[in-house]
C-alpha cells in the first residue's frame, strides 16, 4: 500500500517525495503536467521582497518576523526553513547540481572550486560560515536587474552584483530570447562596469532553430563545446566576468562551465601583467532566460534521477476527476483515462498542484475561486471586482493570486471553522494561502520548505 | 519657435484623417496631417473590423448603407490587402423571426446591395458552430478588414503624394484672423507630446477629422460642433470562431455582430452614450451582455476563452434640426431619397443616430472660412468622407481639381486580399521559424525592426498597431521583453535611419522583410558602452531617441497596456496566462525593480487610467 501519494510534480511534490521516501514511506507522485520548474529561473528564491516591500530582503531570516502571521514561513520557523534548505542542498549535490549560497559567490576562491562539483558535506572550506545564515545575495535577471536569491546552482554565483569585477554580457546574434546589450546597459545604470558582445551562431551550428533547449542539446556535443570555448575567449578581455545565456548544456554544463573557466583563467595569466594580482577564476556564468529554462530542467531532471533512485514513481497525464472521502478520511482518488477513471488508494494524500499557475487553483467568470482536487476551502477573494488592482506591476501584489488552502501548523487543510478537513490530507507549496510566491520571490522556497515540512508530518504520523 | 506652412493641415490620424492626407495630396494640395498619438490611436484602432456591405443598415439608415455599399465596392480594389474576403451572414435566429428579413431583403435589392437567400443548412456547412436553430440565412458582400494596416498603407500613399505626417503632435490652438464677416482659421498651434516642443503651422484650410474629439477641436476655433459620442465594448476570442462575418438579421442591436479577424474572432457591441472621447471603460454588464449575446449567434461562445476587452467611441454626429441645411452630403445617389424610408427622431439614443457621413463647412455654417469639419460616416467609408472634405476644401479655396482616389490603389494592394495562412506561410517557407519575436501573431524580428525604422515609434504599442505583436493568447508575455531587446539593440546600432519613411507596404509581410533586412549573422559586434544615443538622422516627424535610453519604460508601458485591456475578462485559463506573465516579468526578469526608470512617455497615464472595469473595484 501507498504511504503517501503526492498530487503534483513540480519543485514541492518532487521534493516532497524524496524526503518522504528517505524517511522510509512508500511513496507515489502523480501529476496532470510536469509542473512549473521548468518555466522558472532554477534559482532557489526565499525571500525577495515583503508585502509592498520596495526594497530587496537582504536577510530573509530577519525578515520572517515581518511577513503576515499565517504565511506558510511563520508556521515554519528560520529553523526548519533552514533544514529544509540543506537537504535540498544534500541532495542536489548528489544529484550532480551543487548549489550554493548565493551571497558567498564573491567568497569562493580556488582554481579548483569550478572544475568540480563541490558537496556540502567534504565542503572543509568551511566558507558557509562566513556569510549571515539567511543573507539573499543578487543575481542578475535577463533584463540585467538584480534578482534576489538564496541558493544559486553553480553555474549562476559568478552573477553576483556584491562582486565589483566588470561584467562582459554575451549573447547570440539571432538569439530571440537574450539581449546582452539591454543588460548591459541596465547593469551600467546600477554602476556597474559592463559591456555586451554577440556572437555569431553560425559559427557554431548550421541550424536555425535558436531556442534555449535546442542551443543546450548543441552545447552538449564536445565540438561545439570547443567552438564556444574558442569565440569566448576571443572576446573577453581580461578581468572580466562573463555572463552567457543559459543554455551551456542540460546534461553536462558543468564540465563545460569548468573548461570555459579554465580558458579563462589561462588567458588571463597570459593577458595580466607579470606583478599583477591574480584574478579570481570563476568567472563565468549563466543568466537565466525566459521559459524553457536550461537551469530550471536541470533541476527538475535531478530531483527525478534521485527518485529514480529512490525507486519512486513519477507518472505524469494523471488529471484528478474524482474523490471519495468517509468522514475525515480521504478514501481514494480517480485520475482520467480514455476509458474508465483509474483509481489510486494511499494511506495519505499531499496536494501539491500548485496555485493558479499550477492548476491546483481556478478562477471562473463568476468569481468563484476553486481548488480543483479536493475542493476545499480557500482565501482567496470570491468577486472578481475584488481580485486584480489597476496596475500589473503594483507592489502589492492581486489578491487573487494570494488566496490559497489555508493549513495548520502540521500542513492539514484548513475547513471554515479551523479545524482540519481531513486527517490523512496534506497541503504544500504554491497551493498554500496567505503567501504570493510569484511576488515575494519565495517560490523555491515554499516549495522546499513546505514540502519538507509536510513529508516530515506524514513520516512522524506513520 | 519652429514654423511650418502648407495649404491643407489635417487634424487626426485616423481613417478619416488619412484618407483626407491621401486625397489632398494626390489633388496636389501641399498637406500636412497632425495626430496627437500614434496613426489609429483613435477609435480607427479600436473598431470591430468589418467592411460593410451596407446591409446592417438598410432599413434604419439607408444614407449610410449605400454610402457603404459604394465605398465597400471601391475599397476592395484601392486597398485590397486590407481586407480578407470573407463574406457575410446575415442569420435570422429563433428570437429574430418577425417580418424584418422580407423587409430587409427587400431593401437591400432596392439599394442595390447583393443579397442572396441560401438554405440555413448550406450555411451551417460552411460555418458548423453557428446557432443550429437559425432558420434563414442571407449572403452579403461583407468583410474583415484590418483598420491599422490600412490607415498605414494610406499614410504611405499620402506621404509619396507629399503629405507630411505628424504623428504625436497635438493640436492645441486655432489662430483665427479677420473680423466679422471675414473670419478664417489661419494658423495652428502645435505641440509634440515627444519633446515638447511647439511648432506653429500656417495653413489656407484646416480640416478637423479628430473622430469623436471633433468638438473639442472645433471649440478652438470657437464653433460649436455637438458630437453624439457612443462608446462600444468588443471581446476578442482566442481563435476564430467563424470564417465568414456573421450579423443577426434585425434591427442593429448589441452584440449581434461577430468578426473574424486574422487568427481571432470579435463579438461586439454595445453602444453606450458618454460625453468624453476618451471614456474607454469597460463595465460588467457589456461583457455579459456580449456573451449572452455571443452565444445566440455562435452557442458556446461564452465558454470560450475570451482574450481581451477593448472600447472605442463612434464620432457619430446629429445636427440640430434647425440649421440641417449645412449638413452636406456627397453628391446625390440614385438612392438619395431612401433616407426617407425610416425616419429618424429628432433627438436619438446613439444606437439610432445615424452612421452617415457629416461634411461640416464652417464657412457656410458658422461664416468661419478656412475650416471644414468631416465626421460622422464609418470606417467603411472613410474614403468617401475624406472625398466630400477635400471636395468642399476645393470649393473654399476655389480651385477644381477632381478626387483620384477612387481609382488609385494604395501600395501594397498587388499583395491580394489578406488570407488567414499568409503569415504562417511565408513564415515557413522562408524558413523563418527561429526568428519569431511573437509567435502567436507570427511576428518577426525583421518585421518588428521594419516597423520600427519606417515609422515612428515611441511605445510598443505603436509597433502592435503596426505588427499585431502582443495580440494573441500570452497578450505581449513573451514579446513584450523580446521587442524591447530587439528595439534597445537596433537602436544603439549605427546604422542610420529615417523613421519617417513609411515605407510600411510591406509591414505586415515576413518573407518581404526577410528578403529586404540584413543577414542574421553579421559576425562578432561589439557594443561599447552607449551612454549616448548614436548620431542618427532625424526624421521630421519625432526624436527616434525618445525611447532609447527607456528601454524599461518601453517595458513597462507596455505591460501595462496589455494588463489594462485583460483585466475586464481574466477568468479560467487567461486568468492562468497572467500569472505566467507575472513568472515571467517578476521572478525571472525583476520587471518592477528594474533600474532607474522613472520616466513617464506621453502613454503611460493614459495606460494607467480609466479602470472601472469588473475585474478591478480595487485601487
Ligand atoms: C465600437 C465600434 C465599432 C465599430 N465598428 C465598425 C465596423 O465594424 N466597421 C466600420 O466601418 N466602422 C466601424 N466603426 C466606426 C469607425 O470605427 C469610425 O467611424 C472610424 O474609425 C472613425 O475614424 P476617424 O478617423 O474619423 O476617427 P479616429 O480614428 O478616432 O481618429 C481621430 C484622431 O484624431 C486624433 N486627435 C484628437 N484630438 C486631436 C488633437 N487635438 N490634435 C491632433 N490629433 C487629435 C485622435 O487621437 C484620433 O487618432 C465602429 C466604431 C466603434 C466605436
Amino acid at each position: 500500500m501507498t504511504d503517501l501519494l503526492i498530487i503534483g510534480a513540480g519543485l514541492t511534490g518532487l521534493f516532497a517525495a524524496c524526503t518522504a521516501a528517505r524517511a522510509g514511506l512508500n511513496v507515489r507522485v502523480i501529476a496532470q503536467g510536469a509542473g512549473t520548474t521548468h518555466w522558472h529561473a532554477g534559482t532557489i528564491d526565499l525571500l525577495g521582497y515583503l508585502p509592498d516591500g520596495r526594497q530587496p530582503v537582504a536577510n530573509w531570516m530577519q525578515a520572517l518576523g515581518r511577513l503576515p502571521p499565517a504565511h506558510p514561513y511563520r508556521l515554519l520557523g528560520a529553523a526548519s526553513i533552514a533544514n529544509a534548505l540543506d537537504a535540498f542542498q544534500q541532495l542536489a549535490a548528489a544529484a550532480g547540481l551543487p548549489y550554493e549560497r548565493a551571497a558567498a559567490s564573491i567568497d569562493s576562491p580556488g582554481p579548483s572550486a569550478p572544475s568540480q562539483p563541490i558537496d556540502r558535506e567534504d565542503d572543509s572550506r568551511g566558507h558557509f560560515t562566513d556569510i549571515a545564515p539567511g543573507r539573499n545575495g543578487q543575481l542578475i535577471s535577463p533584463v540585467g536587474a538584480g534578482r534576489p536569491v538564496f541558493l544559486a546552482p553553480q553555474a549562476q554565483l559568478a552573477a553576483s552584483l556584491e562582486d565589483e569585477r566588470p561584467f562582459l554580457i554575451i549573447g547570440f546574434n539571432g538569439m530571440t530570447d537574450f539581449y546582452p546589450a539591454l543588460i548591459a546597459e541596465n547593469l551600467r545604470r546600477q554602476g556597474r562596469a559592463a559591456r555586451s558582445a554577440s556572437l555569431p551562431l553560425s559559427r557554431l551550428t548550421s541550424r536555425r532553430d535558436h531556442n534555449t533547449i535546442q542551443l543546450a542539446r548543441l552545447l552538449d556535443q564536445p565540438a561545439a563545446q570547443e567552438k564556444l570555448i574558442e569565440m569566448v575567449s576571443e572576446a573577453a578581455a581580461s578581468g572580466e566576468r562573463i555572463g552567457l545565456p543559459a543554455v551551456l548544456g542540460l546534461k553536462l554544463h558543468t564540465r563545460l562551465l569548468a573548461k570555459l573557466n579554465q580558458a579563462s583563467s589561462a588567458r588571463d595569466r597570459r593577458k595580466t601583467p607579470p606583478g599583477s594580482p591574480l584574478q579570481p577564476s570563476f568567472s563565468l556564468f549563466e543568466i537565466p532566460t525566459l521559459p524553457p529554462s536550461v537551469p530550471g530542467m536541470r533541476l527538475d531532471a535531478s530531483l527525478r534521477a534521485q527518485l529514480t533512485r529512490l525507486r519512486v514513481r513519477v507518472e505524469i497525464g494523471m488529471k484528478v476527476c474524482g474523490v471519495r472521502a468517509s468522514g475525515r478520511r480521504i478514501e481514494w482518488i480517480e485520475t482520467e483515462t480514455g476509458s474508465r477513471p483509474l483509481r489510486h488508494t494511499a494511506r495519505n494524500y499531499l496536494l501539491a498542484t500548485g496555485g493558479i499557475l499550477g492548476g491546483g487553483i481556478r478562477g471562473d467568470r463568476c468569481g468563484r475561486v476553486k481548488e480543483t482536487v479536493f475542493d476545499l476551502p480557500l482565501t482567496a477573494p470570491q468577486t472578481r471586482s475584488q481580485w486584480l488592482r489597476p496596475l500589473f506591476l503594483d507592489k502589492r501584489g492581486h489578491p487573487v493570486f494570494q488566496g490559497g488552502v489555508p493549513v495548520d501548523t502540521r500542513f492539514r487543510p484548513l475547513g471554515r471553522d479551523g479545524a482540519p478537513v481531513y486527517d490523512n490530507l496534506w497541503a504544500a507549496g504554491s497551493v498554500l494561502a496567505h503567501t504570493d510566491p510569484i511576488r515575494e520571490r519565495s517560490r523555491e522556497g515554499i516549495a522546499i520548505a513546505t514540502g519538507f515540512a509536510a513529508a516530515h508530518s506524514v513520516a512522524k504520523g506513520q | 519657435m519652429k514654423r511650418i506652412q502648407t495649404e491643407i493641415l489635417v487634424i487626426g490620424g485616423g481613417a478619416t484623417g488619412t484618407g483626407v492626407a491621401w486625397d489632398a495630396a494626390l489633388r496636389g494640395f501641399q498637406t500636412v496631417l497632425v495626430e496627437k498619438r500614434d496613426l489609429t490611436h483613435g477609435t480607427t484602432g479600436r473598431y470591430h473590423g468589418l467592411l460593410h456591405s451596407g446591409a446592417r443598415y438598410v432599413l434604419k439608415d439607408a444614407d449610410s448603407a449605400v454610402e457603404c455599399i459604394r465605398e465597400n465596392r471601391i475599397l476592395r480594389r484601392t486597398h485590397t490587402h486590407c481586407i480578407e474576403d470573407t463574406g457575410g451572414f446575415f442569420i435570422v435566429t429563433p428570437e429574430d423571426e418577425d417580418d424584418y428579413p422580407d423587409r430587409f431583403a427587400a431593401a437591400c435589392l432596392r439599394l442595390d446591395i447583393p443579397c442572396d437567400e441560401i438554405p440555413a443548412s448550406t450555411a451551417l456547412r460552411r460555418e458548423p458552430l453557428l446557432n443550429p436553430r437559425i432558420s434563414r440565412v442571407f449572403e452579403l458582400p461583407d468583410a474583415a478588414a484590418d483598420s491599422f494596416l490600412a490607415a498605414h498603407a494610406t499614410a504611405q500613399a499620402a506621404r509619396q503624394a507629399g503629405a507630411l505626417l505628424l504623428p504625436y503632435h497635438e493640436l492645441t490652438g486655432l489662430h483665427l484672423s479677420g473680423g466679422d464677416g471675414n473670419r478664417a482659421v489661419s494658423a495652428a498651434a502645435v505641440l509634440n507630446t515627444v519633446t515638447g516642443e511647439e511648432l506653429r503651422i500656417d495653413a489656407d484650410l484646416v480640416i478637423n477629422a479628430a473622430g469623436a474629439w471633433c468638438g473639442q477641436v472645433a471649440a478652438l476655433a470657437a464653433v460649436e460642433v455637438n458630437m453624439m459620442l457612443g462608446k462600444g465594448v468588443m471581446l476578442a476570442t482566442n481563435a476564430r470562431l467563424t470564417n465568414t462575418v456573421i450579423n443577426r438579421c434585425k434591427m442593429p442591436g448589441d452584440g449581434d455582430i461577430l468578426v473574424p479577424i486574422h487568427t481571432v474572432s470579435v463579438i461586439g457591441t454595445t453602444d453606450q452614450q458618454v460625453s468624453d472621447p476618451e471614456n474607454l471603460s469597460i463595465e460588467q454588464w457589456e461583457i455579459d451582455l456580449m456573451l449572452t449575446e455571443g452565444d445566440k449567434l455562435v452557442p458556446g461562445l461564452s465558454r470560450s476563452r475570451i482574450l481581451r476587452a477593448w472600447a472605442g467611441v463612434r464620432p457619430l454626429y446629429h445636427e440640430p434640426p434647425p440649421s440641417h441645411d449645412s449638413i452636406h452630403r456627397p453628391a446625390p445617389h440614385p438612392n438619395r431619397r431612401a433616407s426617407q424610408l425610416e425616419a429618424s427622431p429628432a433627438s436619438p439614443a446613439s444606437r439610432d443616430a445615424t452612421r452617415a457621413l457629416a461634411l461640416l463647412d464652417h464657412r457656410q455654417r458658422d461664416g468661419l472660412s478656412g475650416f471644414i469639419t468631416i465626421t460622422g460616416g464609418k470606417w467603411t467609408t472613410f474614403r468617401l468622407m475624406a472625398e466630400s472634405a477635400v471636395d468642399a476644401a476645393c470649393a473654399q479655396l476655389g480651385v477644381t481639381r477632381p478626387c483620384r482616389t477612387a481609382e488609385t490603389p494604395v501600395p501594397g494592394v498587388e499583395q491580394g486580399h489578406y488570407w488567414l495562412g499568409h503569415r504562417l506561410d511565408e513564415v515557413e517557407s522562408e524558413n523563418q521559424q527561429s526568428d519569431l519575436i511573437c509567435e502567436c501573431e507570427l511576428v518577426t524580428r525583421a518585421m518588428l525592426e521594419g516597423a520600427a525604422q519606417r515609422n515612428p515609434t515611441v511605445t510598443l504599442d505603436d509597433l502592435r498597431r503596426d505588427v499585431r505583436l502582443g495580440m494573441g493568447p500570452c497578450q505581449g508575455g513573451f514579446c513584450t521583453y523580446r521587442a524591447v531587446g530587439v528595439l534597445h539593440q537596433l537602436r544603439s546600432d549605427e546604422t542610420a535611419y529615417d523613421s519617417g519613411d513609411w515605407k510600411v507596404a510591406h509591414m505586415q509581410s515576413p518573407a518581404h522583410h526577410h528578403r529586404d533586412g540584413p543577414p542574421a549573422d553579421g559576425g562578432p559586434a561589439e557594443h561599447a558602452p552607449a551612454a549616448v544615443p548614436n548620431p542618427r538622422r532625424q526624421s521630421p516627424a519625432i526624436d527616434p531617441s525618445a525611447s532609447v535610453s527607456q528601454p524599461n519604460l518601453l517595458l513597462r508601458d507596455f505591460l501595462q497596456e496589455r494588463w489594462k485591456g485583460v483585466v475586464p475578462i481574466l477568468w479560467g485559463d487567461q486568468l492562468r496566462q497572467e500569472r505566467l506573465d507575472e513568472l515571467i516579468y517578476l521572478s525571472i526578469l525583476n520587471a518592477d525593480h528594474l533600474p532607474a526608470d522613472e520616466g513617464q512617455s506621453p502613454l503611460s497615464e493614459f495606460y494607467r487610467s480609466g479602470f472601472s472595469y469588473p475585474g478591478s473595484r480595487l485601487t
